[in-house]
């Protein structure tokens, strides 16, 4: 067995070219899938962190009413915020900030054209302990409590030909379903890597939105940051058991990970997870493909050390270990090349709008500007096993129907 | 001179209790009333032109329109929208597209926005509801429009009630109550639409608008032309034509 087995391996030292190709293949395939799976995790990360610092928090306390149809943007089922419920808030671990909202929905007005857009009033000082937009203006600032204005997202006032110091007019239907209007002056405009931020969403004071709507001192939600991202679903029953004995029944509490924009990166994630199965079956197709030409280039090969009194088995088994190790080769170079890739995406990024014109927000995923790999050591591991498990099966079957031939006919050819 | 006195005091008191007496001859509501049965009709048919100007563009819709008590049906016939069809019953919308074979209820935000891009919303042409139930109209003047002189009125919405617009100023024509101009307001105050009937005419007995203009004050140039061609009262209409599967 020993003797098979160093033959196996001296057999791979002898065809150093064959070795090295077809190791480099498995290699290639091993790299690409490595690269992929990084760029795809660095994308749904940086999806999640886009929402949670500038759309959604980790936590969001609403009327089950209303949250059963949130996007419809409804002036029903708003609640007061009160001081019980802000210390049951308050007291939940890792408390960080929570910031109330009035969320609604507003025709965008200049002057001569109408846009769609969604209106959160909110309070600034409490705003800025949630959400990090604060960070983000490119001109101007936050608007200052007491006086009209708004803040918007730099696309949106660029497509509405608005800019800083400009008068803004936002036509909504109050809790009457009578139209009013806001007229406020643009004190900042933002661009976050949030696409629905940039394009969408006009900030204005909480207090100047709850006028206007006719809706008292009424939110729609109240948005909760934490300081551990993973431990919101627990918290978030804890809050409602909470909220509940406090007299807010009505109220729920919803984690960031249950809510719809998250459950459409998970369906992203998905189908990320089918093109990196497409890849490896590229691969794996690549893999067998070249073992079973080795297997059939080397016929001759296997009918002299069958001539030589190998049994069937003992040539399988060389055949088998020489493809693993081949395998193996690849895996270890892909893995380096891997490697190598991931740091580059890591430290640099990679800008998809600079250099291919491509806007993944058209595409659905939350993220604007460079998307940066991550490290992600169980793919390395199983992209690794699945490489020498491919060249193993892929080369049994070859090896049995070479080893089967008779020698005779594999060495004489005439 | 004290006699000369008395008699002009008398006078401006006679002349003032008869300028009140002749605008209170008809109170806000009565006026509204009957420019009411003067506009509005239990069962139509109308044949009519829409044109729509925004900026230097000009698109004309040609549509007949069905209305029955609550329930009205649109159909388009210009080339370009051939078979679009709108459903109203009561306070339902539906539009079929017949390219697409496809049937969309209107409702929420979608009310908001123009009928195939003019300047009158759905919701517009939604308000079903009798103005007097869900304003409080006063009589706040007399002006004149386009040589006709006119009452003028303004209509607060009533508390708690469901209404577009909070406040609407409307001239309404003396003599032969239709109105002939109405402003639109925002609770803020600020001026939303604006509606004029340059074209009056007498059908079938009573005064018509046979066109009406609406510009959407928050739109730079732009304004919409409603322009009747032709339109009979009480005429039949086939039965089902109000119903979803008609639509289709």
């Amino acid at each position: 067995m020993l003797f098979l087995t160093r033959l196996a391996f001296k057999n791979l030292a002898r065809h150093k070219n064959r070795t090295l190709i077809t190791s480099i293949i498995i290699a290639f395939a091993i790299f690409f899938y490595i690269l992929m799976d990084s760029l795809v995790g660095g994308m749904t990360e940086m999806s999640y962190s886009t929402l949670i610092n500038y759309e959604i928090g980790h936590l969001q306390v609403a009327d089950r009413q209303y949250w059963a149809e949130e996007e419809k943007l409804k002036l029903e089922n708003l609640f007061t915020v009160d001081e019980q419920m802000m210390k049951s808030i308050q007291s939940i671990p890792g408390y960080i900030g929570s910031s109330p909202e009035l969320a609604f929905s507003a025709r965008l007005n200049n002057g001569s054209d109408e846009l769609p857009v969604i209106g959160k009033g909110v309070r600034l000082e409490d705003f800025q302990t949630v959400f990090a937009l604060a960070d983000q203006f490119v001109e101007g600032s936050f608007f200052t409590p007491g006086e009209e204005q708004a803040v918007l997202g730099k696309r949106l006032a660029e497509l509405m030909e608005l800019e800083v110091g400009d008068y803004l007019i936002l036509v909504v239907k109050d809790k009457n379903e009578t139209f009013n209007t806001i007229e406020a002056q643009i004190s900042g405009l933002a661009h976050t890597s949030n696409p629905n931020v940039n394009q969408n969403i006009v900030y204005l004071p909480l207090d100047l939105a709850q006028q206007t709507l006719n809706v008292g001192e009424q939110v729609s939600k109240v948005v909760i940051r934490m300081e551990k991202a993973h431990t919101a679903s627990r918290v978030a029953a804890e809050l409602e058991k909470k909220l509940s004995a406090g007299g807010d029944a009505r109220l729920g509490v919803y984690p960031w990970n249950e809510l719809e924009a998250v459950s459409f990166v998970e369906a992203q994630k998905i189908e990320n997870q089918v093109i990196l199965a497409i890849i490896l079956s590229i691969a794996a197709i690549a893999i067998i493909n070249t073992v079973i030409l080795a297997a059939l280039e080397r016929r001759e090969e296997i009918g002299m050390m069958k001539a030589m009194g190998l049994r069937n088995s003992e040539v399988v088994y060389v055949f088998v270990l020489e493809s693993t190790g081949i395998g193996v080769l690849g895996g270890i170079i892909g893995v380096l090349m891997g490697v190598g890739g991931v740091w580059l995406m890591n430290t640099y990024g990679i800008d998809f709008e600079r250099l291919y014109g491509m806007d993944l927000a058209s595409f659905g995923m939350p993220v604007i500007g460079k998307v940066y790999g991550v490290w992600n050591p169980f793919s390395f591991a199983k992209v690794v096993a699945f490489g020498i498990i491919v060249s193993f099966i892929s080369s049994v079957f070859p090896a049995y129907w070479a080893a089967d031939k008779d020698p005779v006919q594999t060495i004489y050819h005439r | 001179m004290k006699k000369h006195l008395f008699f002009l005091v008398v006078s401006a008191l006679v002349i003032s209790n008869c300028a009140a007496l002749a605008l209170g001859a008809l109170t806000a509501e009565e006026i509204i009333k009957r420019r009411d049965d003067n506009e509005h009709f239990d069962t139509a048919q109308v044949e009519a032109e829409m044109i729509i100007i925004n900026r230097n563009r000009r698109i004309i819709k040609t549509m007949t329109t069905y209305a029955q008590g609550d329930n009205g049906l649109v159909i388009f016939s210009n080339p370009r929208d051939r078979g679009t069809k709108f459903l109203k019953r009561g306070d339902d919308l539906w539009m079929f597209f017949p390219d697409a074979e496809d049937l969309v209820k209107i409702s929420g935000h979608m009310l908001n926005q123009g009928i195939m891009g003019s300047d009158f919303s759905y919701q517009d042409v939604m308000e079903s509801d009798k103005l007097t139930d869900l304003y409080r109209f006063e009589l706040i003047g007399e002006e004149e429009v386009e040589g006709r002189p006119c009452y003028v009125l303004e209509g607060i919405a009533r508390e708690e009630k469901k209404v577009s617009y909070y406040r609407r100023k409307s001239w309404i024509d003396k003599e032969r109550f239709v109105g002939l101009k109405e402003e639109l307001y925002a609770r803020s105050g600020r001026l939303l639409k604006v509606m004029y009937a340059p074209k009056v005419q007498k059908i079938e007995g009573r005064w018509y608008p046979m066109t009406v203009v609406m510009e959407d004050k928050l739109r730079k140039n732009t304004r919409t032309e409603f322009i009747v061609k032709a339109i009979e009262f009480d005429p039949q209409i086939p039965a089902g034509a109000f119903t979803l599967e008609n639509l289709k």
